[in-house]
C-alpha cells in the first residue's frame, strides 16, 4: 500500500444532525442543522454550529414529522435560508468527515441541497455510528454465537441510555450532533479501531 | 421513585456545578466557548503518579475515576465533581487517577479555567473549607416551592406599616383609646424612658376588667419596656420572640430610636402558614375534638417555611414552641379533669423533642417526674399521664414503639435520681440505650425543679469510664463505609439517620456532657465542646453544616413524600439528588468520619 491511512483521532469529524419537514429528502424541507466538530478524538463544544432554516416557499412540513423536531412554520418564518446555512455548512465539511448516526438521511438531505443551491456535494468521507453499531452486533455474534436475541436496537437515545451515555435534551438538532460524536468515541473504542479507514461507512 | 434528574445539555450541566453556578454570565458564556467533551475507556489512566499534570478541568458527567496512591484508592470522584484541581493550581500529581468506569467528562483548558479563578466567588470554591461550601449549598434551595410564603429571611422592617404612634406617659386611657382608633392601630408606644407599650388587650384586661375609669394614667397600665427587635433583624425571629413571650406587638427599633411596632397580625399577613396562624390555632382549641388536623397544621407550616429559604434547625426550634403550647393545653385539660395536682410535678420530653430538634411530628418521648412519693400521687400522675397520652396520640403524635411515654414513665424524684445514678455507675447497653433516651430531657410543663438531675449530668461528664461507654455506643452509628467514597452504585437507598445525624447527635451528646454543658441541643453542645477545648473550631464548623445539610435533605424529603400521601421516614433516594447534592451529602459522611476517628482516640474506646 502506497500511504497508510492515518490514525482515526488525526482525521477531524463534523458531527452532523437534521432536523427536517419529513422524510423525504426530494420533497421536505430542512428546517435546522446542527453540527459539532471531533479533533484529536475531543469534541469541541466551543466550535458548534447551530441553525435553524427558512423552507423553500411552498415547502409542506409533515405533521408527522413536527413530532420528532416541534418546529412549527413560525419558528423558520425569519430564519436564514438555505443559501446561507449551506454555505455553513459546506466550510465545514470540506474540512474533515462526515460523521452521523444513520448518516443516509443526512447525506441524500445534504445532496439534495447541494443540488437545489447548484452547488457540487463536496463528497466528504462518511462515518455512521448505526453502522458501527451494526459492525458491534455482528461482532459480538461472532464471538457468542449462542446470544441470538433480536435484532440491535439502534434508536439513538436508548443506545446512549444502554450504553450508560447521558440524557440531552430532545429536539435539538445541535444537540443529536453531539450525541453522535460521544457515541462516536465510545464505539470506536469498543470496536478497537485505529486506523481511520477501518471505521465501518 | 421520587423525580428524576432532568435531562441536561453540556453547558447546562456546567452551569448548574459549583463553583460555575457563581460566575456572572457574560464571564460564564466566554468559558464554555472553550469547553470539550472528552471520553476515557474504563482502565484508562487519566493522570500518573509524580507524571505531567493535568491540562484540563474535569467536570464529571458520566462514569468515576479513582484516586490511587500505591495501588490504594484515597478518594473516587464521580458524577458532578471536579477532576484535575490540584493538578491546575499546584501543578503536582500527588495521585494516580484511573477511570473506574467509562468516564465522559466536559472540560476546561488550563488557560481558561486561569482566567475564571480571577473571579472571586469561582475562586472562593476552592479555597474555603467544608462548612463554608456546605452552607453555600444550603443558601441555595434546589426547588422553590409553589406554597412558598413570604421572604422569612426579609427584614422586620418591611413589615412596619404605621409609623410610630407615641403618647404620653400621663395622658389618659380615653385618650389612648381614641389616639388608637383615629390611626387604626391596636397599640401605642409611650414615651418615657425606656419606652412602653399600651395594646388594646392592656386596656381590655388591664382596665375595662378592672373597672378602672377612662381617666386612669397611661403610665399605671402600660407595660414597660415595650418588647422590641432590631429593624434589619429577619422576620423569623419576630416570631421566634413573640413565640417565646407569648405576646402579639414588638417594637421595631433603629439606631436612631423606635420606628414602629409590628403585630402577630402583620406577621401572618406575610405568611398565611407561619407560625403564628398554628399558635393561633393552638391558643384557640376548644376542646379536644379539634386536636385531629394539628399535625397537618405543623407540616403545612413546615413546608412552607423550607421554601421559604429557612433552616431546618430553626423551624425546629419553631416546631418545638408549638409543640409546647400544645402540650400546655393538653395538661391543662388533664388538671381540669382531675382536679389540681396533689403535688409539683415536671411534664418532661426527650429524643429530639428534648433537643428541640423536631420538624415534624415524631414518636412521643415523655415522662413525669413529680415531688412525692405515695399512693396518692401515682395514682393521680398515672391517669394524668394516660389522658395526656391519648390527646397528643389524637393531634398526630404517634406512639412511642419503644413504650417512652409518660403512661409507663412516671414516678417521684427520688426514683428518678436513683434511676440515672443507676445508668452512669454501670453503663451496660441497656443503661447506655436509656441515657441516650432520657439524657435529652427538658421540661415542658409544671413547677418541679429538676436541679438534682440536672447535678447527675454534671457529675457523669466526669465520669472517664461512663463517657468512654457512651461514646464506644456512638461510635457504633457509622457512615456507610462504601458511600464514603460510592454513592451512586449499590444501594440507592440510605436511612439518613442511622448513618449521618445520629452519629453526630451521640456524639455530640457525650462531648457536651463531657464539657459539663447543661445544652441539649447537637449545635450548641458543640458549641460548649469548643468552649471546653475538647474540639477545634473548624471541626465545629464542618460538623455543624454537615448536621444541618443532613437535616435540611430529610425534612425536603419527608415534606415530599407526605404531599404524595407516603409515611414520613428516613430513607433518602439517591436518584432524586441532585450530583451537587450527592457531593455534599459525600463531604459530609467525610466529616464525620474524620470526628469519629479523632473521638475514639479522645475517649479511648479501643480501652473498654
Amino acid at each position: 500500500m502506497l500511504f497508510r491511512s492515518p490514525p482515526w483521532d488525526q482525521v477531524t469529524y463534523w458531527a452532523v444532525d437534521l432536523e427536517t419537514g419529513g422524510l423525504d429528502a426530494k420533497r421536505a424541507p430542512i428546517l435546522a442543522v446542527g453540527m459539532v466538530p471531533v479533533r484529536g478524538g475531543v469534541i469541541q463544544l466551543g466550535e458548534a454550529f447551530e441553525s435553524l432554516v427558512r423552507p423553500y416557499a411552498g415547502a409542506a412540513i409533515q405533521p408527522d414529522s413536527v413530532r420528532a423536531h416541534q418546529l412549527v412554520p413560525g419558528d423558520v418564518r425569519e430564519a436564514p435560508p438555505l443559501s446561507l446555512v449551506l454555505r455553513e455548512i459546506h466550510a465545514r465539511l470540506r474540512e474533515g468527515a462526515l460523521l452521523a448516526h444513520h448518516a443516509g438521511i443526512e447525506v441524500s438531505f445534504l445532496r439534495r441541497a447541494y443540488s437545489a443551491m447548484d452547488l457540487v456535494w463536496p463528497r466528504p468521507r462518511v462515518v455512521d455510528t448505526a453502522e458501527m453499531l451494526l459492525a458491534l452486533d455482528r461482532r459480538s455474534r461472532f464471538l457468542h454465537p449462542d446470544h441470538q436475541d433480536g435484532d440491535p436496537v439502534l434508536e439513538l437515545q436508548e443506545v446512549r441510555r444502554r450504553l450508560g451515555l447521558p440524557a440531552y435534551p430532545p429536539h435539538r438538532a445541535l444537540y443529536d450532533a453531539i450525541s453522535a460524536a460521544e457515541l462516536f468515541l465510545v464505539l470506536r473504542r469498543r470496536l478497537g479501531v485505529r486506523r481511520f479507514r477501518d471505521l465501518p461507512r | 421513585m421520587l423525580g428524576r434528574v432532568p435531562a441536561m445539555d453540556p453547558i447546562a450541566f456546567v452551569r448548574a456545578t459549583p463553583p460555575f453556578d457563581a460566575l456572572p454570565e457574560d464571564a460564564f458564556a466566554r468559558a464554555a466557548r472553550a469547553l470539550e467533551v472528552a471520553y476515557f475507556p474504563a482502565g484508562t489512566r487519566v493522570v500518573e503518579r509524580d507524571g505531567p499534570p493535568l491540562e484540563h478541568l474535569h467536570v464529571i458527567r458520566k462514569g468515576a475515576v479513582r484516586l490511587e496512591r500505591d495501588g490504594q484508592t484515597v478518594q473516587v470522584l464521580e458524577e458532578g465533581e471536579l477532576l484535575g484541581v490540584t493538578s491546575l493550581i499546584s501543578r503536582s500529581t500527588p495521585f494516580d487517577v484511573v477511570a473506574e468506569e467509562d468516564l465522559l467528562t466536559y472540560r476546561l483548558p488550563r488557560a481558561t479555567f486561569e482566567q475564571l479563578l480571577l473571579h472571586a466567588p469561582f475562586a472562593g470554591h476552592f479555597a474555603t473549607g467544608l462548612a463554608d461550601r456546605l452552607r453555600n449549598s444550603l443558601g441555595r434551595p434546589a426547588e422553590s416551592d409553589a406554597c412558598a410564603g413570604a421572604d422569612l429571611t426579609g427584614e422586620v422592617e418591611g413589615l412596619l406599616r404605621t409609623a410610630a404612634v407615641w403618647i404620653e406617659a400621663d395622658a389618659t386611657v380615653g385618650a389612648a383609646a381614641r389616639l388608637m382608633r383615629h390611626h387604626g392601630v391596636s397599640s401605642v408606644l409611650v414615651k418615657s424612658e425606656p419606652p412602653g407599650i399600651l395594646t388594646d388587650r392592656d386596656l381590655r384586661n388591664r382596665v375595662l376588667s378592672e373597672e378602672l375609669p377612662a381617666n386612669t394614667r397611661v403610665s399605671a397600665v402600660a407595660s414597660f419596656p415595650v418588647a422590641s427587635i432590631s429593624a434589619g433583624a429577619p422576620v423569623y425571629e419576630a416570631w421566634q420572640l413573640m413565640l417565646e413571650r407569648g405576646i402579639h406587638h414588638l417594637g421595631v427599633v433603629s439606631p436612631t430610636g423606635l420606628l414602629g411596632v409590628v403585630t402577630s397580625g402583620d406577621l401572618l399577613r406575610a405568611s398565611a402558614r407561619g407560625p403564628v396562624v398554628v399558635i393561633r390555632r393552638v391558643e384557640q382549641l376548644a376542646s379536644r375534638d379539634s386536636l385531629p388536623g394539628y399535625a397537618a397544621l405543623v407540616a403545612d407550616m413546615a413546608r412552607a417555611l423550607l421554601a421559604g429559604g429557612l433552616e431546618p434547625s430553626r423551624i425546629a426550634g419553631l416546631v418545638a414552641r408549638l409543640n409546647d403550647a400544645l402540650l400546655t393545653r393538653i395538661l391543662r385539660w388533664a388538671e381540669a379533669d382531675l382536679g389540681p395536682a396533689p403535688c409539683p410535678y415536671a411534664w418532661i420530653v426527650f429524643g429530639s423533642e428534648g433537643r428541640m430538634e423536631q420538624t415534624l411530628l415524631t414518636d412521643q418521648d415523655n415522662a413525669i417526674v413529680h415531688a412525692d412519693d405515695g399512693e396518692e400521687a401515682r395514682r393521680y400522675f398515672a391517669a394524668m399521664a394516660e389522658l395526656a397520652n391519648r390527646d397528643l396520640t389524637r393531634a398526630g403524635f404517634p406512639r412511642c414503639p419503644g413504650g417512652y411515654m409518660a403512661e409507663n414513665w412516671h414516678g417521684p424524684l427520688s426514683e428518678w435520681r436513683a434511676r440515672f445514678a443507676g445508668w452512669i455507675d454501670n453503663p451496660v447497653p441497656d443503661s447506655l440505650l436509656a441515657a441516650s433516651i432520657f439524657f435529652d430531657f427538658r421540661p415542658v410543663y409544671g413547677g418541679l425543679s429538676l436541679a438534682p438531675l440536672e447535678e447527675l449530668l454534671r457529675a457523669a461528664g466526669k465520669q472517664r469510664t461512663f463517657l468512654a461507654a457512651m461514646a464506644k455506643s456512638a461510635l457504633e452509628f457509622k457512615p456507610p463505609a462504601g458511600l464514603l467514597l460510592r454513592i451512586s452504585k449499590g444501594s440507592s437507598e440510605l436511612d439518613v439517620k442511622l448513618s449521618g445525624i445520629s452519629p453526630i447527635v451521640f456524639l455530640a451528646r457525650c462531648y457536651g456532657l463531657e464539657a459539663g454543658s447543661p445544652a441539649r441541643g447537637t449545635v450548641a453542645r458543640l458549641d460548649a465542646a469548643v468552649e471546653a477545648g475538647l474540639i477545634g473550631n473548624e471541626v465545629r464548623a464542618n460538623l455543624a453544616e454537615a448536621y444541618r445539610f443532613l437535616l435540611w435533605l430529610r425534612l425536603r424529603e419527608q415534606l415530599k413524600r407526605i404531599a404524595q400521601g407516603e409515611r414520613a421516614g428516613n430513607a433518602l433516594t439517591f436518584s432524586a439528588l441532585s450530583a451537587a447534592e450527592r457531593s455534599r451529602l459525600r463531604e459530609a459522611f467525610r466529616a464525620i468520619r474524620d470526628w469519629q476517628e479523632t473521638a475514639a482516640f479522645h475517649y479511648r474506646t479501643d480501652l473498654f
